[in-house]
């Protein structure tokens, strides 16, 4: 077991450095003289040339990758090109937004999959069964951005049940927060609902065909029981692993979302960076991102191993 | 049976509680009923976060929008435009108009304890002189030529030659007064502290999404009512209003002009309307092809359609223009009128400069009107063959640009100010600072210098005129158009002073 | 995926006739599934509109009409006009164009740059596979694609072509994972076994066994690919890095058509219908051709 653990890290490690190489090279050949940008009106050549010897834009690449990176690991990801804020600390105001964005996402997509995945993996072949999978299919097909406008000018312009956009932080207003955050979630959440309804479907229908249930079924167990207790949970397992997979795929489309709603989340940040070529805040968010997805792959990776070997005797050791 | 219910129950369950959750956080919420207001804390939306807190660095309105709360200038203006005092209580001007006397009002300090007086204001107008700052006001009083402090609260400017703008000038950025001690503390850094006299002091930013001031409680002046001003920018006009609207914004200091009629029907919203001081339209770079080409510039300049601009982007909220000078203001030149596109001319005078690539790249701010402008302009000019790429970019990063010159074509304003020198010089003197187009006129330089050191005004109106008639033919900026002010607000909101800066003056205003 | 399906002897190349039968049998399959069909259907009608866009809509897409501004519905406009003037019917239909140009170049790219890398990557194996590439593409997948593809896009610079390189690029790696995958699931078997000692190449290995054998799940991929490339699109023109204006794409249309949804709420609705649309009739038509090339595939 710790054999294994100790491999994934390893394998992580590696990973994230060629991950840093990618997001340093990416970057660095966006167009544009950062000295330029930063000192912008009227700066003498000389001025120019002394800032890009002190931002060490003369250096080789590779020196500057150096430089860089020991930079990262000491937790400096360098300063916004446009207010000479730390990105750190621009990173660690808007993580809070997209994670609050995320958790809500996941409970409604949660609330919609699982439901609908058990009714139609119990009532295969019916149509329930045929409407979820109709369902899901529409629902990765659907232009995350289409079915936010939809659902402002359904519940915003026309309903008037929610404000078109804005965001106000949990710590200011709990119930203002999640109130603000429910248009913009449900967007997200339906997608994901989706993938995940597939996910549970199938999963819920092989789970079912196994030994243990037949024996179950032959205990004299209700059906019902039978369903909720073993087979949903270790069901879910492979559906939360994919969860933890989506992460990638989720932040994409945060970054919609959040300009949709104008929620100030990474997602928003990150448009806003690339827009205005501000490259140490797109360098950092960029890493930030997929730190956190590599992270949480790694998670995923142990936890199911983790779990494996016990679902064989439908017994999930708390 | 039963077992269906224990999964569903907890279900059920928590879709209740976060239903109740936000129906608690409904109560102080909204629809499209008016919000109840947080009496404490104003809130006003910005149409894109202002990029630079210094008055002495800035260029754009929306940071004067900023700095009104956090700083006061040596003159104020009301609503008619007419100087009353600010940190200045008299002034005096000598008979060969090259002398101003100033007396400053007492008992003023900074934000920060630094007590205002006589050597502030001369640290603040040096720092503004000194080239080494950069300041792009530099040109609205390098006339300067000594200043002279007779004691705490008085002091004296040598002009070099007489400078009729001296007054207006001083209303706005170049007479904002910064605490000395902050800037020799912050240097560089000062616009991520700023400290000023004004009615209220800066408290924390977050870039792209809130800028903090809280009541200043040493404030010269009537002490504000509301304790807390919070500016949050929206890029996106519809947001912005839609947010008005639903009651998370106080006042928005700009709008689309497709929402005004939206607007002007709320019952809820108060809209008020002002002509205001400045101009919109294409800044030109002459030094770079093919804009360098004054046959083009002129094909360009009559190709385009201002009538059907200000109506379909506009909805004829704007008047459209073709000099500097806006109606509101006694320079306008009423001889000028805006003529009709003229498609066959323009083509022939492309045809006679000769010019094979006359494709270019338009640059915008990324929001919808803008977009929506650029795709007219775009259209008018495939009329006469020139082809332009739109290119949307982030307002801060759009000026950066326009300042090092990096650019061809910017659709690009400006707010305007009291006096017309205002509205042309530092953009229309070879030397001006604001003037990023590379535009070099000998006549106009003469003329501008000229109608700046008269106070006839008669013999300015006639300088202003041949200057406008010449920026028509030289054609370095396409006018467009004239904005009107329109500002909204919740009606709860009282004590709006509408003044033409389009300026949102946060000390007078209170909730009902 | 079942080597029983193509039943070939190991040193043959050529198709047999029991490989026809099962293609017709494998075409029954497709034709039952009714959905798949109709996926299939409307792409096709899609096609066609998009090839003959200039002969099919009503207007020319850029043409603005002043008079005629955020106009609903009517016998000269059908699907109405928007802040422009332009008539959104003809501004669709040109759309499709750029649509279905983007997810098939950028899938096409994937296909160009991924496939011969899997493939050499699967057979040869080694420290360069093992670590190299594939920790290569592990880093690239854990970037969250679209963000990815936004950031190539700001770095190759606006517009369409530059949009579907960064797509494509992005979508490199996943063809890269699936074509190894069935390189190493292909190689272990006992035809290449004996083809390799009959003294075959191991070019023409890989080029007229192993490449054979892995074209259905590419073909599945490839198809899914490109709803995905399709939505990416969409995306990136929404957030204004992909299509430039006037060029009409179906994403910049509906950000235009954000800000008028008081006036004319269904400028909104034409374009992100149609890429759902889209979107869907692929992901039926993909699931219906994977059922069709493998029914125990599920």
């Amino acid at each position: 077991m710790v054999h294994y653990i100790i491999r994934r890290l390893l394998l992580m490690i590696i990973i994230l450095f060629l991950v840093s190489i990618i997001v340093f090279a990416l970057v660095n050949i966006l167009p544009g003289d950062p000295a330029v940008l930063l000192l912008g009106q009227e700066a003498t050549p000389q001025a120019l040339a002394a800032l890009r010897d002190q931002l060490g834009l003369n250096d080789p690449l590779y020196i500057q990758y150096i430089h860089w990176i020991i930079n990262v690991l000491h937790g400096n990801l360098g300063y916004s090109l446009s207010d000479h804020s730390p990105v750190l600390n621009i990173l660690l105001q808007k993580i809070p937004v997209t994670l609050e964005l995320t958790i809500i996402s996941f409970i409604i997509a949660l609330l919609i999959a699982i439901p609908v995945g058990i009714l139609s993996a119990t009532r295969k072949g019916s149509i329930w069964d045929y409407i979820s999978t109709f369902g899901a299919l529409s629902g990765i097909s659907i232009p995350a951005f289409w079915l936010g406008i939809l659902l402002i000018y359904f519940f915003s312009v026309k309903l008037g049940w929610f404000p078109p956009s804005g965001y106000v932080s949990p710590f200011r207003h709990f119930g203002q927060s999640i109130f603000l955050m429910i248009l913009p979630a449900f967007s997200l959440g339906i997608t994901l609902s989706a993938e995940l309804t597939r996910m549970l479907r199938s999963s819920l229908l092989e789970v079912l065909q196994a030994d243990f249930i037949r024996t179950g079924y032959a205990k004299g167990l209700l059906k019902y029981a039978v369903v909720f207790k073993h087979a949903l949970k270790n069901a879910l397992i492979p559906v939360l692993t994919v969860s933890g997979l989506q992460l990638a795929t989720f932040f994409g489309g945060a970054v919609i979302t959040e300009t949709i709603f104008a929620i100030p989340g990474i997602g928003q940040l990150i448009i806003n960076a690339i827009l205005s070529r501000d490259f140490p805040v797109v360098q950092g968010t960029v890493l930030f991102m997929a730190f956190a997805v590599i992270c949480i792959n790694f998670l995923v990776d142990i936890t199911y191993s983790l779990l494996d070997p016990r679902i064989k005797l439908g017994e999930v050791s708390k | 049976m039963t077992k269906l219910k224990t999964f569903y129950i907890p279900v059920l369950i928590s879709i209740i509680s976060i239903i109740l959750l936000s129906a608690c956080g409904n109560t102080q919420s909204q629809n499209t009923a008016q919000a109840k207001t947080n009496k404490n804390t104003l809130i006003i939306g910005l149409d894109s976060d202002p990029p630079q807190l210094d008055p002495q660095l800035s260029t754009t309105l929306v940071d004067r929008q900023v700095d009104q709360s956090l700083y006061n200038t040596l003159i104020d203006v009301n609503s008619n435009l007419q100087f009353v005092p600010g940190l200045a209580t008299s002034w005096k001007v000598s008979s060969d108009e090259k002398m101003y006397t100033f007396h400053l009002r007492q008992g003023v300090t900074f934000q920060d304890g630094t007590p205002f007086n006589a050597e502030a204001v001369k640290f603040n107008l040096e720092r503004i002189l000194n080239p080494k700052t950069g300041s792009p006001s530099l040109s609205e009083i390098s006339s300067i030529d000594s200043i002279k402090i007779i004691d705490d609260h008085s002091l004296q400017i040598h002009l070099k030659e007489p400078y009729a703008p001296f007054l207006s000038v001083l209303t706005d950025r170049t007479g904002m007064m910064l605490s000395p001690t902050a800037v020799k503390k912050e240097g560089k850094n000062f616009a991520n502290h700023p400290v000023g006299t004004g009615p209220y002091k800066f408290v924390s930013r977050i870039k792209q999404e809130s800028i903090t001031v809280k009541r200043y409680d040493h404030y010269w002046g009537k002490k504000p009512k509301i304790k807390t001003v919070i500016y949050k920018p929206y890029t996106d006009g519809t947001t912005r209003v839609t947010n008005l609207e639903s009651g998370n914004v106080d006042i928005i200091n700009q709008m689309d002009y497709k929402d005004i009629d939206r607007l002007k029907h709320d019952p809820n919203i108060t809209l008020s309307i002002k002509d205001a001081l400045g101009f919109q339209g294409i800044m030109l770079n002459t030094k770079v092809k093919p804009l360098n080409n004054l046959k083009i510039r002129q094909a360009i300049n009559i190709a385009i359609d201002r009538k059907a601009i200000s109506k379909v982007v506009y909805h004829n909220g704007v008047t459209p223009a073709v000099n500097p000078f806006p109606t509101a203001s006694w320079a306008h030149p009423t001889d000028l009128k805006v003529p009709k596109a003229n498609i066959a001319k323009a083509k022939s005078l492309i045809k006679e400069s000769g010019v094979t690539n006359t494709s270019f790249t338009l640059k915008i701010t990324n929001d919808p009107q803008a977009k929506q402008l650029g795709q007219m302009l775009q259209y008018m000019l495939q009329k006469i063959g020139i082809k332009i790429n739109l290119e949307m970019v982030e307002f801060g990063t759009l000026i950066s640009q326009e300042n090092s010159h990096q650019y061809q074509a910017v659709f690009q304003g400006w707010s305007g100010r009291i006096d017309p020198d205002g509205n042309s010089y530092s953009w229309f003197t070879s030397k001006g600072s604001l003037n990023n187009m590379g535009y070099s006129n000998t006549k106009v330089d003469q003329l501008l210098s000229e109608a700046r050191s008269v106070s006839n005004q008669t013999e300015r109106k006639a300088l202003y005129d041949q200057t406008s008639k010449i920026l028509w033919h030289d054609s370095p900026y396409i006018f467009l158009f004239y904005l009107k002010d329109f500002k909204a607000m919740k009606n709860d909101l009282q004590g709006f002073n509408h003044v033409p800066d389009t300026l949102i003056r946060t000390d007078t205003l209170s909730f009902k | 995926m079942q080597q029983a399906t193509f039943n070939q002897s190991p040193a043959q190349s050529k198709t047999t006739r029991p490989f026809l039968k099962l293609y017709r049998a494998a075409f029954s399959r497709l034709w039952q599934n009714k959905l798949g069909t109709a996926g299939g259907v409307f792409l096709l009608l899609l096609i066609i509109a998009a090839i003959f866009a200039p002969y099919i809509a009503p207007f020319d897409p850029s043409k603005q009409d002043y008079s005629a501004v955020l106009q609903g519905p009517s016998a000269q406009h059908w699907l109405g006009t928007d802040d422009l003037g332009r008539d959104s019917l003809s501004r669709i239909i040109y759309g499709a164009r750029v649509s279905l140009k983007a997810g098939i170049i950028s899938v096409g790219i994937a296909l160009i740059i991924g496939v011969p890398i899997g493939l050499l990557s699967g057979y040869l194996k080694g420290l360069w596979d093992e670590l190299i590439i594939m920790r290569i593409t592990d880093a690239m997948l854990s970037f969250p694609p679209l963000v990815l593809a936004l950031t190539l896009a700001a770095v190759l610079g606006a517009g369409l072509s530059n949009a579907m390189l960064a797509i494509g690029l992005v979508f490199t790696p996943n063809f890269i994972r699936l074509v190894r995958g069935q390189v190493l699931s292909q190689r272990e078997r006992e035809y290449v076994e004996a083809t390799r000692s009959s003294g075959i190449s191991h070019f023409r290995i890989i080029v007229h066994h192993i490449l054979p054998n892995s074209l259905a799940p590419i073909l599945v991929q490839a198809t899914l690919s490109v709803a995905s490339a399709i939505l990416s699109e969409a995306s990136l023109s929404y957030l204004g890095l992909g299509t430039q204006p006037p060029t009409p794409s179906w994403g910049a249309m509906l950000s235009e058509a954000q800000g008028y949804l008081e006036q004319d709420p269904l400028l909104a609705v034409w374009p992100g219908l149609f890429i759902f649309l889209i979107v869907i009739s692929i992901n039926f038509f993909g699931d219906a051709v994977r059922d069709m090339l493998d029914p125990k595939l599920k």
